[in-house]
């Protein structure tokens, strides 16, 4: 059964199948069709991506074969399965309910994706040396309150602070990150001084960090009430919309999104490029290697939590932009489902395993199936199903993949 | 150990001149009262009206009312009443840190022949009837439903627009609470109901659980907005003012309520909570509702100064209904644009 055929017929195959797409998208761009919605942009902008990828690979000019079999389809299939299965429910979201395929509902995707993400790259460091950091969740409800709490208008009737004068918006924000740093630096000491496992450790500051916040929170005249009257130049840094209105309808991109891209691009640099990258994924593959090699574990160690802190710290001062407001309860579960992005974005929990490319895909996948089913509407009871469903099946996949090889 | 021997002293003159006080005037009257925790933004509405009223009804007799803070905890709660009992008051104002656990209180109570207004949380039937100078002050939770649902219907009354695609229906979006929770459920079932009963019809476009969370609500809405469009949904109830006011801000950013009368969704929340009061003065969300802890209070120290004094406990006593002799139900307030009860 298994068919050959050469590299460049492959290249060639996918340019022509993208162009298809691209003149489909269009002539229903020019069709005026409603009831599709935004589709044919979304069609024009795959099929430039599928036309590109085969015009760049042709143009290198690889020699070799590509096989079609049963056994490489089936490789294929369960390699991709995750995104597969993704993909399917995103055609049939887009059937049951044709709303979902407009712009506005991509780049809302994006926006809610953006928080997370930073999330899930803070508490990768800490998977990538086979730990964990279950305090992340209350590092966010930290910052969100404590920067919340100094950004209030002069005319609220509820202020946190009554005699606050208005202070410049970096001071809250660096006060807030500086909080998470700290507790951060905790969980840090805990583990590398007394080799603590990251489980427990980070269990116990997050105990910690919810007293402390909650103190904070119910500190007079607040007395535990939720947050709000939120400054609008703050507020801004969560719900500011860059090139809105640039053509009629156009939502505006949410000033998260490129807030996340450059937070990405760091962490990537930060990995790949830099020693305490390499000693992160040194001390995560094989620690008493890492140790015989001179890397000094205990600084690397703090510098990890530290660091996975300070993004946790930015996820909650934009979470309380965002919302223009704050509880103690904020982020309350977060690192469950940052945790859950960096497993099915194929970090190992053994440690050493894993990609910031892996991770943007994790956290999309993610919310693209919570908000698809949030979106037609599927009962919370049985998104909380799937969900776990996919962790494992993920998991599973990956696991089933490294014995492989 | 000096200042505490000090206080007793003072608290022993004081005592004296009431004693003389006493036999001068009329009788005078000291009320013990315990709350669960002062750290807690309503009670502390709570504890100043009772304060007030005190100072209120002191003009021929002095009403004299030490409130303590039971720190959460039921174990020093019962130890301030035994202190209260052991100092002789002439009434207990109690605001259980468990109200399954109260029945110790009332015992104690009972021994003591003083009479006990139980506020806030509410023991049991069997409880209160065991004692007959023990009485329940509180707000009846599925009012807070029916009164959300209320503001909503008089919005549509007075807004024929409002119902957007003109069928006489309101098509809504309900955003819950915690799930189980009994606030959540009675809020969710009784607003509706009360949509039905001035006269239009309630359609649920859609409800979610938002676990009473502004951030939850927030990106639960978001999806809702995108799904079924803003210029389809009529109307959003929530369980709590954060909740409402999480809705507020996915809406905001499709340009919706803020300030635009055209591009406008009614929102009703429960609470009246700062943040919705201030939402409420910018024409955010259209109204919520307030547990009335003033009159609350007033209505505890009313049962404790009537006790007390050994009138019976009844409307012209006490200026409030009472319910099969037990139960002073103080009804929620609407706070609206119109009615600002706050």
């Amino acid at each position: 059964m298994a068919k050959v055929i050469s590299r460049a017929k492959y290249d060639k195959f996918f340019s022509i199948a993208g162009i298809a797409l691209l003149i489909l998208g269009v002539i229903l761009y020019f069709s005026g069709i409603r009831k599709i919605f935004d589709l044919p942009i979304f069609l024009i902008l795959i099929g430039a991506c599928v036309a590109a990828k085969g015009l760049i690979s042709s143009s290198k000019k690889t020699a070799g074969e590509v096989v079609f079999s049963g056994k490489t389809f089936g490789e294929f299939l369960t390699n991709n399965a995750i995104l597969l299965a993704m993909l399917v429910l995103v055609v049939v979201i887009c059937i049951l309910q044709p709303r979902f395929m407009q712009v506005r509902v991509a780049l809302d995707i994006l926006t809610q994706s953006s928080t997370k993400l930073i999330m899930a790259l803070g508490i990768c460091f800490t998977l990538l040396i086979a730990g964990t950091d279950l305090s992340a969740g209350r590092m966010v409800g930290l910052a969100a309150v404590i920067s919340a709490s100094m950004m209030q208008t002069a005319t609220y009737a509820n202020r946190f602070f009554p005699d606050l004068p208005q202070v410049e918006v970096w001071i809250p924000i660096l006060a807030a990150i500086a909080a998470c740093m700290i507790f951060g630096a905790l969980n840090g000491f805990l583990v590398a001084k007394y080799d603590m496992h990251p489980f427990i450790a980070t269990l116990a500051v997050q105990v910690i960090i919810y007293g402390t916040c909650s103190l904070y929170f119910d500190m007079p005249p607040n007395n535990s009430q939720p947050i709000g009257g939120i400054r609008p130049d703050f507020s801004a840094l969560g719900q500011m919309r860059l090139l809105s209105g640039i053509w009629k309808g156009f939502p505006g991109i949410s000033i998260l999104i490129p807030i996340a891209l450059v937070i990405c691009v760091i962490i990537w640099f930060v990995l790949n490029k830099t020693v305490f990258g390499k000693n992160v994924y040194a001390i995560g593959g094989n620690r008493e290697a890492a140790v015989v090699a001179g890397i000094n574990v205990f600084r690397n160690i703090m510098g990890i939590f530290i660091l996975a802190s300070c993004l946790y710290g930015v996820a909650g001062v934009l979470e309380a932009a965002r919302t223009a407001g704050a509880t103690n309860n904020y982020g309350n579960g977060y690192e469950l489902d940052a945790i859950a992005a960096c497993v099915v974005g194929g970090v190992s929990l053994n440690g050493g395993i894993g990609k910031v490319g892996g991770i943007v895909m994790g956290v999309l996948i993610f919310t693209i199936i919570q908000y698809g089913l949030q979106f037609i509407n599927v009962s919370p009871m049985w998104q909380q199903v799937i969900k776990g469903v996919i962790i494992a099946v993920a998991v599973a996949i990956d696991l089933t993949k490294y014995r492989r090889k | 150990m000096e200042r505490k021997f000090s206080c007793k002293f003072v608290c022993l003159v004081l005592l004296m001149i009431g004693i003389f006080a006493n036999a001068a005037f009329s009788k005078d009257m000291k009320i013990g009262s315990c709350i669960y925790r002062f750290n807690d933004a309503f009670m502390l509405r709570f504890r100043t009206a009772m304060t007030i009223e005190a100072l209120k009804n002191s003009d021929e007799s002095v009403t004299e009312i030490e409130i303590a803070d039971s720190q959460n905890d039921q174990v020093i709660q019962n130890k301030q009443v035994d202190d209260f009992i052991a100092e002789k008051v002439d009434a207990l104002i109690i605001n259980p840190v468990n109200r399954m656990e109260s029945m110790a209180i009332i015992e104690k109570a009972k021994a003591a022949n003083i009479p006990v207004v139980f506020i806030n949380r509410e023991p049991t039937r069997e409880m209160l009837d065991s004692y007959d100078k023990a009485w329940y002050v509180g707000a009846r939770a599925e009012e807070s439903g029916i009164q959300s649902g209320q503001i909503m219907a008089e919005y549509f009354q007075a807004n024929p627009d409002a119902d957007k695609n003109h069928d006489g229906k309101i098509q809504f979006i309900m955003l819950k609470g915690e799930n189980g929770h009994q606030d959540m459920i009675l809020r969710s079932k009784y607003s509706v109901e009360a949509i039905h009963a001035m006269g239009f019809e309630p359609v649920e476009l859609a409800s979610a659980i938002a676990n009473w969370d502004k951030l939850q609500a927030m990106n639960i809405m978001n999806g809702f907005v995108m799904s079924i469009g803003p210029e389809n949904i009529e109307a959003v109830i929530s369980n709590n003012d954060e909740m409402a006011l999480g809705a507020v801000e996915a809406l905001k950013l499709v340009d919706y309520n803020s300030g635009d009368p055209e591009q406008f969704i009614p929102i009703v929340g429960v609470d009246a909570n700062a943040a919705a009061l201030e939402a409420l003065i910018n024409g955010e969300i259209i109204g919520t509702v307030l547990n009335d802890a003033d009159n609350q209070g007033i209505a505890a120290v009313k049962i404790a100064m009537a006790a007390a004094s050994g009138k019976p406990v009844n409307k012209d006593t006490i200026g409030y209904d009472v319910m099969d002799g037990k139960y002073v139900w103080i009804p929620y307030r609407k706070v609206t644009r119109s009615e600002r009860n706050y």
